[in-house]
């Protein structure tokens, strides 16, 4: 049984399904037709968001709904941007290189076949050779075109001697065989990538993975709300509770995988008390700053993949005060996501804010992603206040260290030097964390993880974990593509290994 | 820089085949939801209040943005996350409405809907920076308050079709896909801006 349909569980579901086991998908969400119900109206698709209330806490409160969560048969990456960088092999060595954070038990070099899988299935295009990181094997589409933004950005990127690249995007720049799957068609620039994908460009999970188990044999229970994982006295899983139409069913099963996402992950193992080491704890968020700009020129930035251009010059930046680094990306947006961050970020309103919303069409922006140190303080736990189905509501605790802190710094200056050499006027940058990390940590023993090298929950033999909450380090680049590497990589290993 | 866009582009866009079905509905949704008068969560006073606010913080377009906020807080509906220093959504705008009143008596000893819109803005201006007399900040920070009020006003405001159109937005025109997306490019049945 697996818990989540997103990029942690799909990938495994359809592999797990293709040697013949019998599964079933369990996800909180609807199953949607995008064609059919998704709107190009970002209020009409809140549905797409896990909109049940979390409680933000700590010096740095995370923003949840329309960021770092997601509900629906393909999880999150309904609405992720479809930014696929590779993390590069460096990333898994955090504390051998800089002896903070840590280090994961396994080596980029064991998820390389499974990126080469991953780029495949969802049809990522991408620049052959790309610039930075180890020789690898070509993308199977080349770059999408470049959007106003990305335009801008390489502009002043070329200015400052930054190197800079049409990015890695899990949407097919032409028509495209997904292989197993059958013809994805091109993407059509329509921008809307972070409020679902109507056209089935975009490689979100619905579209290929859960096809693929689905013709496997899987079946996906959708709108079907996990609340309860009994045990036997050996820790062995036994059976899954969870809510259908405000029914609550027992289904017993072999084995289960916990593929809900770094904060529902963490909520059941603590509302169910499993797991012997720090469940909850390193909580991590990437160091998300955007700097925003206004141009003369013409952008719409509403058109195009968000994302088009990357730089991972910024890796390890030779003037850095801190350890790891980040990668800089070209940011398209739809204009109620700007405004409310124009709202929250410059707190402008008003006549003032009118007048900046009135320049939307000549609005830039670039964001990076950047490493997050794991601080045991940083913790989803289980709030005394209940949600409607009586659950305890999860609180996360987040608050940036001195390395975020630095590195933001760092980043800002960079983007904003990028933009003044671009001919900007009315920089601005919005502080921000993106992506949820972290909480069920891989590693060696349950004195500081939760899970061993293979997934697999310390004291629990038949309980696996495949999602970002496993990571130990946050990697310096989005984590979709990761995630899904790492979910076939945990099908596979289960397969291999027996049980 | 500040642009004006044709009267009407959005309104003439959505009757055509250039926007999608799902695209259409929930556009025309908006455009025909009726304006709130009797509010189904807050009282007739907070509700007038914060009718006022909206007005004060959105001048521009008349969008209901008060009976918006009253029918989610009706149905009690969220967003996914919460401030944990702010109460739950409810109670936030009660306690948080009666403190605008409060900074409003505090300053100038008259309710918030009778101040002139200078004085309005001082009030706001108050409760923004932490500097309002009243006694209801006690229990709800006034930044944050702000700061989730001002955003849900917002992003209400800004998805409404006629506040789209005032920027230029074309984006809801999505059957066909964009042929021209760089720098200073435009498909056809993008607006163009009259400086």
């Amino acid at each position: 049984m697996v818990i989540g349909s997103g990029a942690g569980g799909a990938p495994l579901a359809a592999r797990l399904a293709q040697a013949g086991l019998s599964v079933v998908v369990l996800e909180a969400g609807r199953q949607w037709s995008p064609q059919r119900d998704f709107a190009t109206d970002e209020r009409a698709q809140a549905g797409l968001f896990w909109n049940d209330e979390r409680l933000s806490a700590g010096a740095d409160p995370i923003a949840f709904g329309r960021n770092n969560s997601g509900t629906g048969v393909g999880g999150s990456t309904l609405h992720y941007t479809a930014y696929v960088p590779r993390a590069q092999p460096d990333d898994f060595q955090l504390k051998t290189e800089f002896g903070v954070g840590a280090d994961w038990p396994i080596s980029q070099a064991e998820l390389v076949p499974y990126y080469d899988e991953v780029e495949r299935v969802l049809g990522v295009s991408g620049p052959s050779p790309y610039p930075w990181g180890p020789p690898r094997a070509a993308y199977p589409l080349p770059p999408l075109p470049l959007n106003g933004a990305a335009q801008l950005m390489r502009r002043g990127c070329d200015r400052i001697g930054i190197r800079t690249s049409p990015a890695a995007n899990a949407a097919p720049s032409s028509a495209y065989e997904r292989p197993g799957i059958g013809p994805a068609p091109a993407c059509t620039n329509r921008g809307f990538c972070q409020a679902g994908c109507s056209t089935g460009a975009k490689g979100s999970m619905d579209v290929t993975f859960i096809p693929v188990a689905l013709a496997a044999g899987a079946t996906v229970r959708s709108e079907t709300f996990a609340t309860g994982i009994e045990t036997d006295s050996a820790g062995r899983v036994t059976a899954v509770v969870a809510m259908h139409d405000g029914v609550e069913a027992r289904q017993p099963c072999r084995t289960l995988f916990l593929c809900a996402g770094a904060i529902e992950t963490p909520r059941l193992m603590l509302l169910n008390r499993l797991g012997r080491g720090p469940v909850g704890r390193h909580f991590m968020a990437h160091t998300g700053l955007q700097v925003w700009a206004m141009f003369d020129d013409s952008v719409r930035p509403y058109k195009g993949i968000p994302g088009g251009l990357i730089s991972e010059d910024t890796h390890r930046p030779t003037d850095a005060d801190f350890a790891g680094g980040y990668l800089l990306q070209s940011i398209g947006v739809m204009p109620v996501t700007y405004a409310s961050q124009v709202a929250r970020g410059r707190g402008l309103w008003g006549q003032a804010l009118l007048d900046h919303m009135g320049a939307y069409n000549h609005v830039a922006g670039i964001n990076i992603l950047g490493e997050c140190l794991p601080y045991p303080a940083n913790r989803v736990e289980l709030s005394d206040e209940l949600d409607g189905r009586g659950l305890p509501k999860p609180r996360v605790h987040f608050s940036a260290g001195e390395n975020e802190r630095r590195m933001s710094a760092h980043a800002e200056r960079t983007m904003r030097a990028i933009w003044t050499e671009a001919g900007a006027r009315d920089i601005w940058s919005f502080p921000r964390f993106a992506h949820i990390i972290g909480t069920c940590r891989m590693g060696q023993s349950d004195v500081d993880a939760v899970v061993d090298s293979r997934g697999r929950v310390f004291g629990h033999p038949n309980l696996f974990i495949s999602d970002n909450s496993v990571f130990p380090s946050a990697l310096s680049c989005n984590p979709a593509l990761t995630i899904m590497a790492l979910s076939l990589r945990t099908a596979d290993l289960f397969l291999n290994g027996g049980d | 820089m500040q642009a004006t866009y044709p009267v009407g582009f959005v309104r003439a866009l959505i009757d055509t085949d250039a926007v999608t079905t799902s695209t259409r509905a929930a556009l025309e949704a908006r455009l025909s939801t009726p304006v709130v008068t009797v509010p189904r969560f807050f009282t007739a006073l907070e509700f007038a209040v914060l009718q006022a606010v909206c007005a004060r913080l959105l001048p521009g377009l008349r969008i209901d943005i008060a009976g918006e906020i009253d029918a989610r807080l009706a149905a009690d509906i969220g967003d996914g996350w919460r401030y944990e220093v702010l109460p739950p959504d409810r109670r936030a705008y009660q306690v948080g409405l009666a403190g605008v009143e409060q900074a409003a008596q505090g300053i100038f000893g008259r309710g918030f809907r009778v101040l002139t819109s200078d004085e309005q803005g001082t009030v706001l201006t108050a409760v923004q920076t932490n500097t309002a007399p009243g006694v209801a900040w006690q229990t709800v920070p006034a930044i944050r308050f702000f700061e989730e009020l001002l955003a849900e006003a917002t992003e209400i405001y800004f998805a409404h079709p006629l506040a789209q159109e005032a920027i230029g937005y074309a984006g809801m025109a999505d059957a066909p896909g964009w042929e021209r997306i760089g720098l200073d490019e435009r498909d056809d049945r993008e607006p163009q801006a009259h400086s």
